[in-house]
C-alpha cells in the first residue's frame, strides 16, 4: 500500500492487494471496540455537579458523531479496490482523522501498547501493534497535508 | 433598576468559574492537540504548544475558565477531537 499527498493538496491511498484492503479495512472493526465507550471515557473527569446532565445530553451526541465517521469511512472501504486509489480530501479529512483515532484509542485502551518490542507479544497483540502504527501514519500524512 | 444590577452581578459572580481541564493519553499526536487548542480555543501557536506541553508533562492542563456556558461548549467540542476533557469547578 502506498499513501502521498497529492499536487492539489488532498491525500492519495493506494491499496496494492487484497490484503492491502483487508488491513485498512480493519479500521473499522477496530474503532467498534470501544462500543458505547469512547464518548463515555472522554467525559471520565467531569465535575459531579455536571456529569449526570453530561452524560444523558451531550455523551450520546458525540457517540452519534462518532459513529457517523464510522459510516463515512466505512463506505469509503467498501467502494475501494486492489489498483484504484482513494482520495481523501478537506470534505472527508475530519472523518477519516477520526475514525483512524477511534481506532488507535481503542488498540491502545485493549492492549496498553507500552515499551514492549513486537518481537515478545502475542501474534494477536503484535497484529494490532502493527495496525496501530499503520493507523498512526496515514494520520500524521492527514495531519501534515490537509489541518 | 439598581437592586435588579445588583442580582445580576451575584448570580454571575455565583457562576465563575469553571475550569476546562485536558488530560494526557498516549494516542493524540502533540500536533493534533496544538492543532485542537489553536481551532477550538482560538489561540495562537505559542500558547497552544504551551498547553499540550504541560498535557503531556504533568498529565493534564487548565486549557480555559470562565462562565459555565462557555466552558461547555469548549469541554464538548474538545471530547468531538477526542481529547478526554473534564469541567471542574474549582474550591472556592
Amino acid at each position: 500500500m502506498k499513501a502521498a499527498p497529492t499536487l492539489d493538496g488532498r491525500v492519495r491511498i493506494d491499496p496494492e492487494s487484497e490484503i492491502d484492503l483487508v488491513v485498512l479495512r480493519a479500521v473499522i472493526g477496530d474503532a467498534q471496540r470501544s462500543g458505547e465507550g469512547l464518548a463515555s471515557h472522554l467525559a471520565g473527569g467531569m465535575d459531579s455537579a455536571v456529569f449526570e446532565d453530561w452524560t444523558e445530553f451531550v455523551t450520546p451526541e458525540l457517540k452519534g458523531q462518532f459513529d457517523r465517521q464510522l459510516v463515512l469511512v466505512a463506505e469509503d472501504l467498501a467502494a475501494m479496490r486492489p489498483g484504484q486509489p482513494l482520495f481523501i480530501g478537506k470534505d472527508r479529512v475530519e472523518s477519516w482523522y477520526g475514525a483512524l483515532n477511534q481506532a488507535r484509542l481503542a488498540l491502545q485502551d485493549t492492549y496498553s501498547f507500552d515499551g514492549e518490542s513486537i518481537e515478545s507479544m502475542s501474534p494477536e497483540k503484535a497484529s494490532a501493534r502493527i495496525r496501530y502504527h499503520f493507523y498512526g501514519m496515514i494520520q500524521e500524512l492527514l495531519l501534515e497535508i490537509l489541518f | 433598576m439598581a437592586d435588579t444590577e445588583t442580582l445580576l452581578k451575584d448570580s454571575t459572580a455565583l457562576d465563575h468559574p469553571w475550569q476546562v481541564v485536558v488530560y494526557d493519553d498516549p494516542v493524540n499526536f502533540a500536533e493534533y492537540v496544538t492543532q485542537v487548542f489553536m481551532r477550538v480555543l482560538g489561540y495562537p501557536r505559542p500558547r497552544a504548544e504551551t498547553l499540550m506541553l504541560e498535557v503531556h508533562e504533568t498529565g493534564r492542563s487548565v486549557v480555559w475558565s470562565g462562565e459555565r456556558e462557555r466552558a461547555e461548549l469548549y469541554t464538548q467540542q474538545l471530547q468531538a477531537h477526542q481529547l478526554k476533557t473534564a469541567m471542574e469547578k474549582p474550591e472556592a
